[in-house]
This record gives structure tokens, sequence and C-alpha cells, in this order.
């Protein structure tokens, strides 16, 4: 059972090394529901490994994975979708040869009571949820923007669509905890405002918890009231904005450590 | 214009053929990315299986009754359940331990099972190595006769089978969730993982179908050539698989409109270049085909240049 304050999603001291190399180190992570997280680090720094742990492309070799107290680690992706984690792909992962609708409603069947056999078999109740599925997908559609795109092949979107299309199809699976990878990735600053915005819209109109990795500063600073800050696999801070922003490890991080006064001094 | 009216039919009517078996070699390849060469071995099954259940039932005796009407359905409706299951273990047991390895060790695994199927066939148990001989379940009458060309009603069932099947999956694909699944999965299958789709179910219902296809080619191959059925690892059904692969590739491979079109089109090219240059090199001229086409349109007809996908 879960307590009205505990995390929705709760990561304890996951680990995953890929040959001899640590990809991530001992990460945890307790997200209370509605919270908007930040996941920062330098380029290669284990960030999207953790997305990946999370979302069962990888399975994390110590530790759990708990959401709304369900155990996640082990489980496959579709499992780990179902039960309601989804996510968005740094390098933008639609389905392209599918239209931007059925991107949407390819993702709300798992939410879908009827199965395969109804869908042939035409069952009337399978009609009714093919219905609401349209509806939802619409609807969806209508938030982001992409309505009167949705007859088009998700690949001829322009980028900044198929941006907000991702995270169009990854609400449609109807998640609890929703992790954006880069969402912002590649659009110009007023794009990036509207992100910002539609973001936060989303997060209130689907009372979601959403853990966001972003390279850009100002946006993670702005919208996420916690971050969390990793290197090398290995969790170097934790905190709000300010003191992330503060910290003398973080800083070491992205911009290296101060020479030491005689290195230069041994120098060839 | 009776010649040429004459190939045409018959050209058409063996092309659907082609195209239902071409459609289980694109569906699989569309999901899986490789050549599922024991394809061939299911259709010959098909055909085998209906021989089977007909002398099961008594409609084979040599100058016995006439079989009801409804033997061919009865026959038709045996093989795709047994193919439909035999594709779903197939699957199940030797390419889904597989799913991670290299390619070349699924293609080898499906050699393997092609040889597996035929050789197992010829157990007296099973089909023996004697030719049997198709009893005719479909009456062998001429239906009419346009301007001295014959449609019989076995050539006139082919067709009208292959036409519904090829509807209902055109239906299956497009039109339904299954379908909108099987797309996800065959554009990324990581993706559509991640986004709840239950991949391992879909690639086993992709085996099914297509195996259901190959039995009903089967069917009516034998319906149509009754005297095909010689022994299960004979060489024809091997040529047959390969001349159908060949047509998924012409309409370019993991495209479900791509495999119809390319199966029509060789039939097309083996009748007329039977009727009208030499009987003797029918199998040439499709193979011809497929260079021209490949050296045109290398990823086949309806086929998209492929990109890296990212």
């Amino acid at each position: 059972m879960t307590q009205p304050n505990a995390a929705i999603l709760d990561v304890q001291a996951i680990s995953i090394s890929f040959g001899g190399l640590k990809a991530v180190t001992d990460f945890s992570l307790s997200l209370p529901p509605g919270a908007l997280q930040g996941l920062i680090g330098p380029n290669g720094a284990g960030k999207t490994t953790v997305f990946n742990l999370l979302t069962g492309v990888y399975t994390p070799q110590t530790g759990e994975i708990l959401l709304a107290g369900e155990r996640l680690n082990g489980q496959k992706p579709n499992r780990i979708a179902a039960s309601g984690l989804a996510r968005t792909f740094q390098n933008i992962r639609l389905f392209g040869d599918l239209t931007v609708l059925d991107n949407v409603r390819v993702a709300c069947h798992v939410r879908a009571e009827t199965g395969f056999a109804a869908a042939i078999l035409r069952t009337r109740a399978h009609y009714g949820e093919e219905a609401a599925i349209r509806e939802r997908a619409h609807r969806l559609l209508e938030i982001f923007g992409l309505s009167h795109r949705a007859t088009d092949l998700a690949r001829n979107l322009p980028y900044g669509d198929q941006r907000r299309l991702e995270i169009a199809r990854a609400l449609a699976t109807g998640p609890k905890v929703l992790l954006l990878d880069e969402p912002a990735a590649g659009m110009n600053p007023q794009e990036k405002m509207a992100l910002a915005d539609l973001i936060a819209f989303v997060r209130r109109e689907f009372g979601l918890t959403i853990l966001l990795i972003e390279h850009d500063m100002g946006l993670v600073m702005r919208i996420c009231e916690r971050i969390t800050v990793i290197d090398h696999g290995v969790t170097i801070a934790r905190g709000t904005p300010a003191e992330i922003q503060a910290d003398p490890a973080v800083i070491e991080a992205y911009l290296g450590a101060p020479d030491p006064p005689d290195a230069s001094a041994e120098g060839p | 214009m009776t010649k040429l009216l004459q190939t045409l039919f018959d050209g058409v009517a063996v092309g659907s053929l082609y195209a239902l078996i071409a459609l289980g070699y694109t569906m699989v390849y569309g999901i899986l990315q490789f050549s599922n060469f024991a394809h061939s071995d299911i259709f010959m099954t098909g055909a085998w299986i209906a021989y089977v259940v007909s002398a099961a039932a008594g409609w084979a005796v040599i100058g016995g009754d006439t079989p009801p009407l409804y033997s061919g359905l009865v026959a038709l409706l045996a093989s795709m359940a047994f193919c439909g299951l035999l594709g779903f273990g197939i699957e199940r047991l030797a390419y889904r331990p597989l799913r991670k390895a290299p390619r070349l060790n699924v293609l080898i695994t499906a050699i393997g099972i092609s040889l597996f199927l035929e050789n197992i066939g010829q157990r007296k148990e099973l089909f023996g190595t004697q030719p049997q001989k198709m009893p005719q379940l479909l009456p062998d009458t001429t239906l009419f006769t346009v301007a001295d060309v014959n449609f019989r009603i076995v050539d006139l069932t082919v067709i009208a089978v292959a036409l519904v099947l090829m509807g209902v999956l055109q239906w299956l694909v497009f039109r339904t969730r299954l379908g909108r699944a099987m797309r996800a999965v065959s554009y990324n299958i990581p993706v559509a993982s991640l986004m709840g789709i239950n991949v391992d179910r879909v690639i086993s219902i992709t085996f099914v179908i297509g195996s259901t296809l190959a039995a009903a080619a089967g069917f009516l191959y034998v319906m149509k050539y009754p005297g095909a059925l010689k022994q299960p690892a004979d060489s024809t059904w091997i040529l047959l698989g390969l001349k159908c692969f060949v047509a998924a590739v012409i309409g370019g491979i993991g495209n479900v409109r791509g495999a119809m079109l390319g199966g029509v089109l060789i039939g097309l090219m083996e009748m007329f270049g039977a009727a009208y240059l030499s009987p003797h090199m029918r199998d040439i001229y499709v193979f011809s085909l497929l260079i021209i086409v490949l050296l045109v349109r290398p990823a086949g007809l309806l086929g998209k240049a492929t990109v890296e996908k990212v």
C-alpha cells in the first residue's frame, strides 16, 4: 500500500555496468506525486541510461525501482508502460511510416480493455473502445496543436512538431510518471518558452509527475523544483535549482576542476 | 486474341497464388528483417494436410463418390488451422530464442527448420514418400466461356479465395488496432515495446497469419495441380517458395501491397513467357524479371529506398 505522501516513483540504488564501464552507479531518486524534477549532467554522464533502466530497456544489476509501490525492475518495457511509466527520446523515435493520429492511437492500445481477437471479431465493446481511443487521440493532438496534421505521416512533420508529437504519444499510454529526454533539444528560445508552458499545462491537466533530462540550464532552472546532477554515472548533487547552481561539485563537473597551482609548472 | 486472354487469365490465377505465399515472406521480413526460408515448407505442409484430410474423410478414393460440395471448404480450413499452429510453434520454439542473435543465425535456423519439415514430412506416419493425387474437391467444370476462353471453376476459386484473403489482410493491416500495432512493431521494435505494445504477441500473430495464408495457397495449388503431391521433400516446393520470395522482393520486401503486386506480376510473366516464348524456360522469365527490377529499382517496385533509422 502506498501512503498519500509516499513517493510515486521510488528508485533505490540502481546500477548497471557494461563490460568494465560503470555506466550508472547507485542511482537513487524519490519523486513525490506531482513533482517536476530535473536530471542533469555533462554529456555521457549516464542520464539516458537512467531512463533506459527505468523503462526496462536495460535491467538494473542492483537496486529496486518502485512505481506506486509496484516493482518494475526485470519487467518488459511494455509491462512497464502498462504500469504507468512513459518516455520520450533524445533523438526522435516516432513511427515514421504511421500517421500522426496512428502514432498516438497505437500508444493508446495499452489502456485498451478489449484484445486483438475482439478487434478481428468487431464486437460491440471493441467498437465503443475504438471510438474512445480515437477521441482521446484527437484530444491529445489538439492540446499539442497537431490536429491539422493528423493524417500526415509522422516523418513528414517539421522538427518541432515531431518533438511535441513524441510527448503526445507518451501521454497516450496514460502514464503516472512521464520521463522527458531533452524535449527542448534543437528548439529556438520561443519554442522553448512555449514548450515550458506546455509541460506545465499537461502536468496539471493529467496530474503527472515528470522527470526531465535537459541541457538548457535556463529551462531546467526555471521549471524544475528539484534537480539531481550525475556525472560518470554517480550522483554528485541534489537540491533546488539555487542550491545546484552554487554547488562546487556541479561547477567542477561542467567546467573541470581548476588546475592545481603547480600543474602548469611541470609542463613539458 | 483467345490465346492472349487465356494467358492473362491463367497468369492472374497463378499470380494470386504466388501473392498469397509472398505475403508470408514479406510480413515476417517487415517485422523481423529476416527471410523465413521455412515458409515454402509451411506451404508444402498446407498442401499435404489438405490431402490427408481429404483421404481421412474418404474423398480420395479413386472411382469413389464425388466429394460433397463443402469438402473443399473443410480441407481449406483444416490446412489453414494446422499451418497457423505450425507457424506459431516455429516462431515460439525456433525464432524467438534468437530474437537478439545476429540475423545470420536466424537465417540458418530457418533453413534448418525447412529441411526438418521436408524430411519429417517424408515419414510414413506423416505424408510418406508415395506420390499422391489430390482428389477433385471442386467440380472440374468450365463455369462459362468468353471469347473461347474457358473460365474453370478451379481457377475462379483460386482467384476469388486469394482476393478475399488479401482483402481481409489489407483491412487487418491498415484498418484495425492489430494492424496499427503490427506497423508500429515493423517500424521499430524497441520503441513499440516502450509504447506498451506486446511485441511478442504481435510477432506470433504475424507468423500465424502468414502461415494460414501459405496454407490456403497450398490448398489452392493442389486444387489447380492435383498431381503436384509428389513428395514433401520434392524440389518443386522449394522452387515455388523461391519464386514467391522473388515476388516479395520485386514488390518491395516488407511491403504488403508490394507482395500482392509482385505475385501477380510474376504469375503473368511466367504464363506469358511460357505461352509466347518457350514453355521450358518459365523459371528463367521470373528470375530475369527479378534482375531487371533490382537493376532499376533496388528497393522493389513499391519499396522505399532504405534510410538509416535513427
